[in-house]
């Protein structure tokens, strides 16, 4: 029980601090692509910019996923599941949450085929710049992962919610 | 078990899971991976990643998070609240007025971003409580508020039409500029149908009485068309730029997402609070946005690989023998139906898919479809039981609006979207003229 308790913390805790940095990518990927446009504008285009900015965006969705999961931003459809007591969320939840684990299961499994293939081949982007493809794809994998980790974390604080065990939100305490 | 079979089971567990509340993007992603599976074998697993990379790849949508950023700086610094009140005081002497400037003020702020959202917090936190101590009715104003905020989603830049682009794979600079119109127009009827109605019954709109209209001296009223400096600045960096040709689309989005902050700057708005709340809530959405489509792309994939779009296609017109404006009609129908009751973020990137192949078969322009889908969204936005600005609209009015209020005020403003959404059907010019002018001349 407490070895549980102590997953969903530090899941929690480790989640909100990688979603803390992702957040301030959104200045990263604003550089970029200001940086295009002035070096276009100087007559010298940036080769380099589109590809890193798009880099920039899987970074910044895929790890700040789980953050956003913690602060409750991921859409349900409430027509049913909003009038339901918290007893009868955690139920419904926690099965319906087996879905969304397994979802996320195979986009990892993918994940981690497609990282490995792109080391072992070293493949590269078809562009003029031609990055390496790896670096991004194992980003995306690693986020993918602290996404099922959250997602983990919050089935298990489902079960704890209803066998009497409420563990609130790391973002919900006001931390 | 045939594939027709197979995609109407997807199509009715996704509906099934959907109702348990479940998180929109794991509910999609789980259909489409259970069905992918067993269809392709191992193949199948590798499709959903897949799916990430073609996301990647597809450029315009880095507008995405930049347009979110600029939208909630604009709301969270509130650099718009000057700007009401100069609509307040230039049309507050007729009846209906202050409601008509409303409209005036969302008009500019659509302009200046591409979610309803930002519209929304401005007219519900400032121009709400202000009409209703003015004794404006209330459900006159909420629907004012709602139908002018969803304009942000019709009116450049806007971020339905770049999810359509992605979709539809048409020009993104086109399908704004085919918003441009139908977008004023809308607005044009909302005032049309405000100034008539208030001139009927002008109990729902009391002009500014005589005293206070006097007490404001002229000098003053022209200080306030300062106020417009600001946002027209921010809208002339943005578009000006990409019209001009000097930005690309992209470029232009993190041009606007500037602008807004140092106007935020410059009006000493951008507080510690400010900042934090408008970097966590860009990430909060544009997470939701790019799970979900991530979702729906590997959903769209399975669908495409069954053959379901086809198969549609032939039941509409191999089937039933119907003309292919009969079909749009029954199309647009539809989605209207479907808009009312499913969440409308899963409706943009699910239903999308299923019908703009059907579209181009039937002949129609992508384009100009471009702009009746988003209006079709607009009123999914408002109608209940779901809608995402009924939701935005009773978490952020004053309590007196209930949310019977809520849900009566929005039908008058949805049967002037109606009526503007059959105009640009039967004239297909309105929309298309404009991005005509400028066709291969933008980059993006």
């Amino acid at each position: 029980m407490n070895v549980v308790i102590a997953y969903i913390r530090f899941i929690d805790a480790f989640n909100r601090r990688v979603g803390r940095f992702a957040m301030y990518l959104i200045f990263v990927l604003m550089g970029v692509l200001l940086w295009s446009s002035v070096t276009k504008y100087a007559g010298m285009p940036a080769l380099w910019t589109l590809e890193a900015a798009q880099f920039v965006m899987v970074a910044y969705y895929t790890l700040g996923g789980a953050y956003s999961m913690q602060m409750g931003d991921h859409v349900r459809m409430d027509l049913l599941y909003g009038g339901l007591s918290h007893r009868r969320k955690a139920m419904i939840d926690g099965i319906s949450i087996l879905f969304l684990i397994f979802y996320l299961f195979v986009l990892l499994y993918g994940g981690i085929s497609s990282t490995t293939y792109a080391i072992e081949y070293g493949e590269r982007a078809h562009s003029v710049w031609r990055p390496y493809m790896w670096p991004v794809k194992l980003i995306g994998t690693v986020g993918i992962l602290f996404m099922l980790l959250q997602a983990i974390a919050e089935f298990l604080r489902d079960i704890l919610y209803l066998r009497g065990t409420s563990i609130n939100h790391a973002s919900e305490a006001g931390l | 078990m045939s594939y027709e079979l197979i995609a109407l089971f997807m199509f009715a567990s996704m509906m099934a899971l959907l109702l348990t509340g479940q998180r929109v993007f794991g509910v999609i992603g789980a259909v489409a991976v259970i069905a992918a599976l067993p269809l392709w074998g191992t193949g199948g697993v590798e499709i959903a990643f897949a799916q990430s990379i073609k996301l990647m790849k597809w450029y315009p949508l880095l507008t995405l998070p930049m347009f979110i950023y600029m939208g909630y700086m604009l709301s969270e610094s509130r650099i718009a609240d000057d700007l009401y009140r100069m609509f307040h005081v230039w049309f507050g002497p007729i009846p209906g007025g202050l409601a008509i400037g409303t409209i005036g003020l969302m008009v500019i702020i659509s302009a200046m971003n591409g979610l309803s959202v930002a519209g929304m917090a401005i007219g519900a936190t400032i121009a709400l409580p202000e009409l209703l101590r003015r004794g404006y009715d209330k459900q006159m104003i909420t629907g004012v508020i709602q139908g002018g905020s969803s304009l942000g989603i019709l009116i450049p830049p806007s971020v339905v039409l770049v999810l359509y682009g992605m979709i539809a794979r048409q020009p993104v600079s086109q399908l704004w500029l085919a918003g441009v119109f139908p977008g004023l127009l809308m607005a044009a009827l909302f005032v049309v149908y405000i100034a008539v109605r208030c001139r009927i019954q002008p109990e729902l709109g009391p002009p500014l009485s005589r005293e206070e209209r006097d007490s404001i001296t002229w000098s003053e009223r022209f200080k306030l068309l300062r106020a417009g400096i600001l946002p027209f600045m921010i809208f002339f960096l943005m578009n000006g730029l990409f019209l001009m040709g000097i930005t690309s689309l992209v470029e232009s989005s993190a041009v606007g997402a500037l602008a807004a902050t140092l106007a935020a700057v410059f009006k000493r708005r951008l507080t510690k609070e400010v900042f934090e709340n408008t970097v966590r809530k860009t990430l909060g959405i544009s997470c939701m946005f790019m799970w979900i489509i991530l979702a729906a792309l590997c959903f769209g994939a399975v669908f495409d690989g069954l053959g379901a779009v086809r198969a549609i296609e032939n039941f509409f017109l191999g089937r039933l023998g119907l003309e292919p404006w009969q079909v749009l009609v029954l199309m647009q129908l539809s989605f209207l139906l479907m808009g009312t009751f499913l969440d409308d973020t899963a409706m943009l990137v699910i239903v999308a898919p299923l019908y703009v192949p059907l579209v181009k078969a039937l002949g129609f322009d992508l384009v100009w479809y471009g702009v009746l889908y988003t209006i079709t969204c607009q009123i999914a936005y408002m109608t209940p039981p779901f809608g995402y600005n009924l939701f935005l609209m009773r978490a952020m009015s004053p309590p007196e609006i209930k949310l019977t209020d809520i849900y009566m005020s929005v039908i008058p403003f949805v049967a002037v979207m109606l009526i503007t959404l059959i105009i640009v059907m039967l004239f297909p010019e309105l929309a298309l003229w404009l991005p005509e002018q400028f066709r291969g001349k933008l980059q993006g």
